[in-house]
């Protein structure tokens, strides 16, 4: 039972962070980047304590993914394998995978380092690396609002895709199949050197859990 | 009497029991809102079946009828009502915000019956960090409209049921299901409304938007979208709240503060610009819901706005406009309608006159002929499309009339070219009274006649420009139209005040009088399309009509020009006598009006006649569609249509890629039509797209000139 209340008491201080911090400072909380420009450069603490920037990528192809182990869209895409599948594809082929988890410390997806490093595990995920953002400063720079959300950068460091995984909104497994890949035709069109055919997509699934 | 079930809500069963319940985190966490549930469920005066709920409820659902019995036949409401845990909020349908499903009803009906959609109360903002939701917190009344079959008899009852499904999020969100029923009787007279339901549903209603009686427009920059509602009769200082929930994600950011400011002239909003740029190119569909403080409380009400583009980098977009306007009035003057008219009027002028002075008072005189005539008619039609017409650039050819008219128009000027009669100081006379006040109106009316003969020629450049125009405020439109008038009188203009500039033009003699008599003949085949549109708008009757009316045109100019020789009370009579005949040439073009052809479904040349539900339709069966929208007095589309729609090639690559061909005729005025050409940032045809397989994909806007390559490519790219 004290655990109950400790978690009703995070929960009830992260409420008035939200309220105060959307009052205080308007700007930064919706600075949703723009595609064709350069993707804001950040710097965040993997799951081995490393700090991993993008300023460090430079020549490769990055790509973002928001991430929450315990949402229902999430899961679609982790139960199915078909995030892991494209991780792999996406590695193989020399791209940067960063998946991002920005839900603050007593909300859902929150994972210390060594859950996080479970997760990939038991998953049989294949991320680059697993960068934690329990602050949510990633998260914010990155207009992020949902799980999973996704972001392309081209080997410039240039932002070529914000949006959607696919074009199925739903948490339905059936409805990985089938579905149209915004992230794949965006890594195989950066790849070629061609643009984006839809650089961005509303994207869909669980808000993420900021603090 | 109603017999309305009140189902527990279960979790969706097409989830697995490990999609989310499998951790004990959350299961923990919604065991204390279980007490929260329980509670609500009590209060609410639930029935006792309420101690067999999973611990998972947290939406109650039922369905109310607003009447306490049905007729067969009629349309009558019922909704789906929700009660949710506090805390916890289910969406808006129309827009459910950044994240969010909004509730839908599987319907399982009883023959006969259609239930139509949930008609969506305004919802309330619902944030979460740097996401908005919108959606509905505690309870929320989806009415919903019902047809009752006419096959059902008076004494029995009837079962509507249903399967209904939501997602309902706090900081965490879960799908849930229940089935859902409502009992009926049938009754033959006019049924009591339902003491439970009626008032129920009444309000509900009552929280539908209803449509803004407002214009509203919108200006984009790269950071923000500012929106304009020009709210007349609002007291500002009553004003307590103003929020604007966009139907559709993408145009603004839905999370971001809206800065409000309030004038007695209206309602300005700006917020962020949202993330998707091309939604701003079109018309922002979205509910603004204003909170006025009254005597005594507050009212809320709900306004269903479009907002149309009112591109904003004002200057910017206004130079472009202005400049694709005046290359395409420069256009306008080798179209084949208004080519001969300035031809010989240049030659006359440029050859004959004496003073620089005279030359260019003429000069100005057609140009002013020109602006003003663009002025009218862009006046015209920005005063009728205020007043709520769906019509756009070339409107006056879509009535049988104008087009009867032009082609009376056009052949007397054709007439006078032949030489079959002169008009001295007028279009073709020279020397002496050139300089006289006719002159000069001769140049006027010269200007006009261009602009009539130059409507139907949509020349490339101008589609964007008018179809930026007609969405602007009237000065900004006026300003496009002006230029596009200036490009059309510029040559002739820059020849009478340029005077070093008639050098290039070849010495006067024998052969302008052959020119004069060649140049006829363009405005004969102008004269015989003239009469084809005709016969596509009133059909054979109409044709009938205009050319009785050419006979009596050609009478009029015939016994015009024998009777200038006769003695003056002979020529008294004749000028009565062709004045009637000209009368009775204009008079038969209403006759031509009275008939209509009917539109065939599936037209001779193989194309499919439009509808924006055949459209839908074949997208979603997965087709590629291309759509070509055009209109018989479009000379642009018919050249189009002749040098790459219907070529061999063409028809085989749109084979291969099977894809289906729709044909938006706009020869008509036509709504549907103009809120497509609209939605394109168009006013005017031609228009093409390609719509891909896909139904998600966006269409490709093909350009104006169409060539068989560049449709082949297009198609190639399917």
């Amino acid at each position: 039972m004290s655990d109950l209340s400790r978690r009703a008491f995070l929960a009830g201080t992260s409420l008035v962070v939200v309220a105060k911090s959307s009052l205080a400072i308007p700007s930064v909380a919706w600075s949703a980047p723009k595609t064709g420009v350069a993707a804001p450069v950040f710097t965040a603490t993997d799951t081995g304590g490393k700090a991993v920037s993008l300023g460090d990528q430079h020549g490769k192809i990055v790509v973002l993914e928001w991430t929450n182990h315990d949402c229902p869209y999430v899961r679609k895409h982790y139960d199915t394998g078909n995030m892991q599948a494209l991780q792999k594809e996406a590695t193989g082929h020399g791209v940067v995978w960063l998946t991002i988890i920005s839900s603050a410390p007593g909300t859902q997806g929150y994972v210390n380092p060594r859950e996080a490093d479970e997760l990939t595990t038991t998953r049989k995920a294949a991320p680059t690396a697993v960068l934690l953002d329990p602050t949510g400063v990633v998260g914010k720079m990155y207009g992020a609002t949902n799980t999973p959300h996704m972001y392309v950068i081209d080997k410039a460091g240039t932002l070529m895709y914000a949006g959607a995984i696919d074009d199925r909104p739903t948490t339905r497994r059936g409805d990985v199949q089938g579905a149209h890949n915004y992230v794949r035709e965006a890594l195989q069109a950066v790849a070629a050197g061609q643009p984006v055919k839809m650089p961005v997509t509303r994207a869909y699934g669980c808000t993420v859990k900021y603090a | 009497m109603v017999h309305r079930n009140r189902q527990p809500s279960r979790r969706r069963g097409s989830l697995p029991a490990s999609a989310v319940w499998d951790n004990v985190e959350l299961m923990r966490r919604l065991c204390a809102k279980l007490v929260i549930a329980l509670a609500l469920v009590l209060a609410a005066g639930a029935p006792a079946r309420a101690a067999t709920v999973p611990p998972t409820r947290l939406v109650a659902v039922e369905l109310l009828s607003e009447t306490g019995a049905v007729r067969p036949g009629e349309t009558f409401w019922i909704a789906l009502r929700q009660q949710i845990t506090p805390g916890w909020h289910t969406y808006w349908g129309v827009n459910p915000g950044d994240a969010g499903v909004p509730t839908r009803i599987e319907w399982a009906l009883p023959a006969g019956f259609t239930a139509g959609e949930i008609s969506w109360p305004y919802p309330s903002r619902i944030p979460a960090g740097i996401a908005m939701s919108y959606g509905y917190e505690a309870e929320v009344v989806l009415p919903i409209p019902v047809t009752v079959s006419q096959d059902v008899t008076p004494g029995t009852t009837i079962a509507l049921r249903g399967q209904a499904s939501w997602l309902v999020c706090e900081k965490i969100c879960i799908p849930e299901e229940a089935p859902v029923a409502l009992s009926l009787p049938v009754a033959a007279d006019t049924p009591r409304p339902d003491p439970v339901g009626a008032p129920l549903i009444g309000a509900a209603r009552r929280r539908l938007p209803v449509p803004s009686p407002w214009p509203a427009s919108f200006s984009a920059t790269r950071e923000t979208v500012t929106l304009t509602v020009a709210t007349r009769d609002l007291a500002p200082e009553r004003v307590a709240e103003v929020w604007f929930y966009p139907a559709k994600w993408g145009a603004i950011e839905h999370a971001a503060p809206q800065r409000v400011s309030l004038t007695p002239k209206g309602i300005t909003l700006e917020v962020k610009r949202g993330q998707l740029a091309e939604a701003t190119a079109a018309p922002i569909d979205g509910v603004l819901i204003v909170t006025e403080r009254l005597d005594g409380g507050v009212a809320r009400q709900a306004f269903a706005l479009r907002a149309e583009p009112r591109s904003s980098v004002s200057a910017l977009a206004l130079a472009h406009a202005m400049a694709l306007a005046l290359a395409g009035g420069l256009v306008l003057n080798l179209m084949p309608c208004v080519l001969p008219v300035l031809s010989v009027k240049t030659l006359t002028l440029v050859n004959h006159a004496g003073g620089r002075a005279v030359l260019r008072r003429h000069g100005l005189a057609y140009a002013f002929g020109v602006l003003a005539s663009f002025a009218v008619v862009a006046g015209a039609l920005l005063t009728l499309r205020a007043g709520g017409e769906q019509i756009g650039w070339g409107f006056q050819l879509q009535s049988p009339v104008v087009v009867t008219l032009l082609a009376d128009v056009l052949f007397t000027v054709a007439l006078s070219l032949s030489g079959v009669f002169v008009v001295s100081g007028r279009f073709a006379g020279a020397g002496q009274s050139l300089a006289g006040r006719a002159g000069y109106a001769g140049s006027f009316f010269t200007g006009a006649l261009a602009t009539v003969a130059a409507t139907p020629c949509t020349a490339p450049f101008m589609g964007a420009a008018v179809g930026y125009a007609v969405t602007q405020p009237w000065p900004t439109a006026l300003l496009v139209f002006e230029a596009l008038a200036l490009g059309l009188a510029l040559p002739f203009l820059l020849l009478t005040l340029i005077p070093a500039w008639r050098r290039f033009l070849p010495r006067p003699g024998r052969w302008m009088e052959r020119l004069q008599q060649a140049l006829a003949f363009p405005l004969y085949a102008s004269v015989a399309w003239l009469l084809w549109v005709v016969s596509q708008q009133a059909g054979s009757s109409g044709v009938a009509a205009a050319m009785a009316g050419l006979v009596l045109i050609g009478l009029a100019a015939w016994l015009y020009q024998v009777s200038r020789e006769a003695r003056p009370s002979w020529r008294r009579i004749a000028t009565a006598a062709v004045a009637m005949l000209a009368l009775g040439a204009v008079v038969l073009g209403p006759v031509t009006s009275g008939g209509s052809s009917a539109q065939p479904t599936t037209r001779a040349d193989g194309w499919e006649a439009f509808s924006t539900a055949r459209l839908a339709e074949l997208r979603a069966a997965g087709r590629p569609v291309f759509v070509n929208v055009t209109a018989a007095w479009c000379l642009t589309c018919l050249v189009n249509e002749r040098v790459a729609l219907r070529s061999p090639a063409v028809a085989e690559a749109l084979a291969r890629k099977s894809v289906a061909t729709l044909k938006a005729d706009w020869t008509k005025r036509d709504p549907a039509i103009t809120r497509v050409l609209g939605s394109f940032g168009r006013n005017g045809v031609p228009l093409y797209l390609l719509y891909p397989g896909r139904a998600a994909g966006e269409p490709e806007v093909l350009p104006q000139i169409l060539s068989e390559g560049a449709v082949i490519d297009a198609l190639g790219k399917l």
